[in-house]
């Protein structure tokens, strides 16, 4: 019925025929939405003047490119990686080492933080394959090798200690990745979610995607099928650990702070790395963004309004919060479009084919 | 030598031998058999032969050559793929995405690997449900899904582990015309089988175990008519049936 309908519109101008290829196509409706929004977004400096609102703005930005680099080993390959921020803590510290001590600029500085991500990465799949570490046994080896590194991320002088690391900031600069303003970090950060979307999409709709998808609905089944799953769940791990440690260099351009409680934390994890695409929908296209763009400032705003009142409300109506999304939109925000999505397209092509 | 051979492979559970020294080999169209007892070992032998267990002893040798200690991707890599008893679809994937997932074994290319996987549910008259989620699938729509995949990865031989099980008698004999006409294709297949109208209108040549061990093999006439195998699986009134 649909393939019928695309040929119905293979006529028409070129501005038609560039909407029937995106519109018939769930994955490219996505896509489509995610650069409508951060269109939108790259537009709000010119109406939000607050550093405030700016920042949060930001964040929920930078929080929507490691919820994709989440996405990929969590919602493609369905392992049960927690500690994400493992990945984002090593490319932070890495970006402000090497700018602090070796004066290489962060341009280059993340790009170096995402390959020893990547790195720390592949050392994490080769343990977890090699013992059979699979869903919360995997889960519990990250979260524990979280608590480890904090405690060595303390105890090493060389990158602060416990006292945490200051980035060295010098004039405002382009090649030092340093601002006067908010929106240069603003239009980085959407640059940066750009390139994430279009890397996911090209690994969704290709033999990786295919093949990350199968592993997460049946190891056995993807197999039997021809599916090296060490190999691609190692794969699923590196590519993430690669983003969410070139995401963790530009994190801490951002905030030009870091500690090891600040980053090794599993409720920063949660906030940062799991709660958008759970929201948003995880191992979707668009859940990732959409759902940053609904956390962050939501989480923003609880705490600014409950944290004054007796201490832990503001966490417990975010924990509610998320519970309750969880618990009524199962597939997230992305599902509830997709289904309204199919109904339209359902609709539209009886009206056409007169049905 | 045979497409493949299986030499003598054994399996222990602690103290439980599940296969003892079995040996069988299959041409290229062949349909090979085999029957036996709940417990006989007969699902333990394909994960053996599949590469899901690695066998105590014995070897599988599959074109020349031995499998006996592959990965089941690299088996499947080299033409040998199986179907699961209990049937295990993608079930969140569509119908299309599952077979796509075989087909990337032969191509890189997504348009490549949809035309193929296109043509192959087209061959099993699924072609209109392609978009279809697997989880949404009627049993026996998912028994044929299993089928689809195997055949996606463009197999010399496939292991059928109860293809027909849960099948209503329609359904059991639009399968059996299908099975055929995979045989026909030139690929060996391996069937294990509860249901012996499948056994007997489909294999070549039968092999029955019982207690991990062969206790007979043959063509089915032969087997039908086998005192041992009589006592042991058939019993008095299959043969009846059966023997017609």
């Amino acid at each position: 019925m649909k393939k019928e309908l695309r040929e119905r519109f293979t006529e028409g101008s070129i501005f038609s025929q560039w909407m029937r290829e995106i519109f018939f196509d769930w994955d490219r409706t996505q896509l489509f939405i995610c650069f409508v929004l951060l269109l939108l977004l790259g537009l709000t400096p010119l109406l939000i003047k607050s550093t405030y609102y700016l920042g949060i703005i930001i964040l929920a930005v930078i929080y929507a490119f490691i919820g994709v680099s989440w996405n990929i080993v969590a919602g493609f390959s369905g392992q049960l990686l927690i500690a994400h921020i493992i990945f984002l803590a090593l490319g932070a510290y890495s970006t402000i080492v090497l700018f602090n001590y070796f004066l290489i600029s962060p341009w280059i500085g993340i790009l170096i933080s995402g390959l020893i991500a990547a790195a720390a990465g592949a050392v994490i799949a080769f343990i977890t394959l090699r013992y059979g570490l699979k869903m919360d046994y995997f889960g519990l080896f990250t979260i524990a090798l979280m608590v480890a590194l904090r405690t060595l991320f303390r105890k090493w002088d060389y990158v602060g200690g416990a006292i945490g690391m200051w980035f060295r900031l010098t004039n405002p600069s382009l090649d030092k990745m340093i601002f006067e303003n908010k929106p240069p970090y603003l239009y980085i950060a959407i640059g940066l979610v750009v390139i994430a979307l279009l890397v996911q999409y090209r690994i969704y709709r290709s033999k990786i995607g295919s093949y990350l998808l199968a592993i997460r609905e049946d190891e056995d089944a993807a197999s039997a099928v021809g599916v090296n799953t060490s190999l691609y769940k190692a794969l699923a791990v590196i590519i993430s650990a690669a983003m969410a440690g070139v995401g963790g260099g530009f994190y801490i351009m951002y905030v030009t702070f870091i500690e090891p409680p600040q980053v090794f934390n599993l409720g920063m994890n949660v906030e940062i790395a799991m709660a958008g695409p759970i929201i948003g929908g995880l191992g979707s296209l668009a859940g990732p963004l959409v759902g940053a763009l609904l956390n962050k400032p939501f989480a923003e705003i609880v705490r600014g309004f409950l944290a004054g009142g007796r201490s832990g409300v503001s966490l417990i109506v975010y924990g509610s919060f998320l519970i309750l999304t969880v618990l009524f939109m199962p597939r997230g925000v992305t599902g509830v479009l997709h289904d309204i999505y199919s109904r339209l397209l359902n609709r539209f092509s009886k009206k056409e084919l007169g049905d | 030598m045979a497409l493949l051979e299986v030499n003598g492979i054994s399996k222990q559970f602690g103290g439980l031998v599940a296969v003892n020294k079995l040996s069988l080999s299959l041409e290229a169209g062949e349909v090979l058999g085999l029957i036996g007892p709940n417990g006989a070992g007969k699902t333990t032998a394909f994960n053996m032969i599949s590469g899901y267990y690695k066998p105590d002893g014995g070897e599988v040798i599959f074109d020349g050559k031995t499998i006996t200690n592959l990965r089941s991707d690299q088996i499947c890599k080299l033409g040998l793929t199986r179907t699961f008893q209990v049937v295990k679809p993608f079930p969140q994937l569509s119908v299309l995405a599952n077979v796509m997932v075989g087909a990337y074994n032969r191509t890189n290319k997504r348009q490549d690997a949809h035309d193929i996987s296109m043509e192959i549910l087209e061959f099993l008259d699924m072609a209109d449900i392609h978009a279809m989620t697997a989880g949404s699938l009627s049993v026996a729509h998912r028994k044929r899904l299993e089928v689809a995949k195997a055949l996606a990865t463009n197999p010399k031989v496939v292991l059928l582990d109860e293809a027909m099980a849960g099948l209503r008698p329609t359904e059991t004999d639009e399968m059996i015309g299908l099975i055929r006409q995979i045989s026909e294709r030139g690929i060996g297949l391996l069937l294990v089988e509860h249901v012996m109208k499948v056994i007997m209108s489909l294999a070549d040549q039968i092999v029955v175990i019982h207690h991990g061990e062969k206790l007979a093999e043959g063509t089915p006439r032969e087997i039908v008519t086998n005192k041992v195998v009589i006592d042991a699986y058939l019993g008095e009134e299959k043969v009846d049936v059966a023997g017609r």
